[in-house]
C-alpha cells in the first residue's frame, strides 16, 4: 500500500533520485559496432520502442549497461533487467532518400527490441 | 502501445510555440500537480513505467489538447483509483464543495 | 504566433485548478500526502535547480580539458563532481558539439529531460510539435529556433526514450579566450544545452 512521503525526506530525494540501473549479472546480446534489425513489435501495453524505428536497421554505438525493462515493469511483470544500447540510425534509413545525407538519429534500445544482422 | 503519445515522425502537429521567458510553472495548480506526482511516486503509488503507461491510455484528442500537467493528473487519478486511495465520486464531490467555497 | 486550433483548456482553467485542489486535499486528509513536501519540491525546482547548473558544467569543461574528457566518458560521475545529482539525472550522457557534428535532444514519447543540470523543461519541449518534428526534420526545427546548420555538418538527434538523460556540450564560442569560468558560464544558454541553440558570443546581445 502507498505511504506518505514526508517533507523531511525531500532534500535527500531531490539529490539522490532513483536510478533504474540494476546491478544484475546479465550478458549483453550485442557489442558496439554490431548491426541490428529492430523488431517489429506492436504491444498494446507499454513499450519504449517508438514506431518510427521498428523494422529499421541500425548500428550499436555503446552499451549503457543493465537497466529495468519498462515493458514488463509497467505491468508488474518483473524488472527483467537487460542491457540498453545507444543505437545509431541514418536519417535516410528512417525517413527516405529526401533526408539530409549526413544526419543521424541515436536512440536507446533494450536487448529485447533488436535482432542481430549477420 | 501504438498510441498518440508515440509522436516521432508525425506531421501536422503545428508550429513550435517557443514562448521565451515562460515561467517554470504557469499556474499554481501546475506547482501542486508537479509536487503530487513526485510524492506519489516516492510513496509507492506506482513505478515510473506504470505512471507513463497510464498517461498513454488517455483519449488521443484529450492527450493532444490538454496542458502537459493534466497528463500527470490523469495518471495520478487512475492509479489512486486503482489502488483504492480515491474514487471518482469523492473527487467530484470535493470539486463541487470547492466550487461553492465550502471546503 | 498563430493558434489554428482552440485549446480545450482555454475554456476551463478553473476546472483543472479545482480538480487538482480536490485531489490534493483528499490525499492530504487521508494521510497519503504531505503538503509541506509539495512546497519544498516546488521551491527546489522553481528557485534552486535550473540551467545555471548545466552552464557551470559546460564552463568547467571548456576551461579544463581533463574534466571535459571525464565528462564525455562518464557524464554521471563528472557532473556529480560539481554536485548536480538527483531526480532525472541519475544516468547522464554528455554529447559534444564539434565542427563536424551538431547535437539535439528530444524525448518523442514523453518529456524526459536532465533535471539536475537544466531544471524542468520548457513547455515546447514537452509538446507535440517539437516531439514529432525533432526526429524527422531537425534542421527545420533548428531554423525555427534561429539556428542554421550547414549541409556539410551532421545533425545528430538523440531520442531519450530510456532512462539515460542527455546534455549537449555546446562549442566554445569565438572570442571567449581568457574568460574565467563564471564569465564562460554566462555565455551558455539552456537552449544550447538542449541543442536548439548555440552558446552566446561574448558581448553579443540576446
Amino acid at each position: 500500500m502507498p505511504t506518505m512521503f514526508a517533507a523531511a525526506g525531500v532534500d535527500d530525494l531531490v539529490k539522490t533520485g532513483g536510478s533504474c540501473r540494476v546491478s544484475a549479472d546479465v550478458k549483453p546480446r550485442f557489442k558496439p559496432g554490431a548491426k541490428v534489425l529492430v523488431r517489429n513489435i506492436n504491444p498494446v501495453s507499454h513499450t519504449r520502442l517508438p514506431q518510427y524505428v521498428r523494422g529499421k536497421r541500425g548500428v550499436i554505438q555503446h552499451d549503457h549497461g543493465v537497466f529495468v525493462f519498462p515493458d514488463t515493469n509497467a505491468v508488474l511483470n518483473g524488472e527483467k533487467p537487460q542491457h540498453v544500447y545507444s543505437v545509431m540510425f541514418s536519417a535516410r534509413d528512417l525517413w527516405g532518400a529526401e533526408a539530409p545525407e549526413k544526419d543521424k538519429l541515436y536512440i536507446d534500445l533494450f536487448d529485447d527490441y533488436m535482432d542481430p544482422i549477420p | 502501445m501504438n498510441g498518440i503519445h508515440d509522436l516521432g515522425g508525425r506531421h501536422g502537429m503545428g508550429p513550435i510555440d517557443i514562448d521565451p521567458g515562460q515561467p517554470i510553472f504557469r499556474a499554481d495548480w501546475e506547482r501542486r500537480m508537479f509536487g503530487m506526482f513526485i510524492l506519489a511516486f516516492a510513496g509507492g503509488h506506482f513505478n515510473i513505467d506504470q505512471f507513463r503507461a497510464a498517461i498513454e491510455l488517455m483519449h488521443p484528442a484529450e492527450y493532444l489538447e490538454s496542458d502537459y500537467y493534466e497528463h500527470w493528473l490523469h495518471s495520478l487519478e487512475a492509479w489512486c483509483k486503482a489502488n483504492g486511495s480515491l474514487t471518482e465520486q469523492e473527487i467530484e464531490d470535493r470539486v463541487q464543495k470547492l466550487a461553492k467555497g465550502d471546503a | 504566433m498563430s493558434d489554428k486550433h482552440v485549446h480545450k483548456h482555454d475554456h476551463q482553467p478553473s476546472d483543472i485548478s479545482l480538480r487538482v485542489k480536490a485531489v490534493e486535499s483528499l490525499l492530504v486528509e487521508k494521510g497519503l500526502l504531505d503538503p509541506a513536501a509539495i512546497d519544498k519540491l516546488v521551491d527546489a525546482y522553481e528557485n534552486k535547480i535550473g540551467p545555471h547548473n548545466g552552464a557551470r558544467v559546460v564552463a568547467h569543461a571548456w576551461a579544463d580539458t581533463a574534466y571535459k574528457k571525464r565528462l564525455l566518458t562518464d557524464g554521471t560521475a563528472a557532473i556529480a563532481e560539481l554536485g548536480f545529482t538527483g531526480i532525472q539525472g541519475e544516468d547522464m550522457v554528455v554529447v559534444e558539439n564539434t565542427p563536424e557534428v551538431h547535437n539535439m535532444v528530444v524525448c518523442t514519447l514523453c518529456s524526459c529531460y536532465p533535471w539536475p543540470t537544466l531544471g524542468l523543461p520548457p513547455n515546447w519541449y514537452k509538446a507535440a510539435p517539437y516531439r514529432s518534428r525533432a526526429v524527422i526534420d531537425p534542421r527545420g526545427v533548428l531554423k525555427e529556433f534561429g539556428v542554421n546548420i550547414s549541409e556539410s555538418k551532421e545533425v545528430r538527434v538523440w531520442d531519450s526514450n530510456a532512462e539515460l538523460r542527455y546534455l549537449v556540450l555546446p562549442q566554445r564560442p569565438e572570442g571567449s579566450d581568457g574568460l574565467d569560468e563564471a564569465a564562460l558560464a554566462n555565455l551558455v544558454t539552456r537552449d544550447s544545452m538542449i541543442g536548439v541553440g548555440l552558446a552566446n558570443t561574448p558581448g553579443a546581445k540576446k
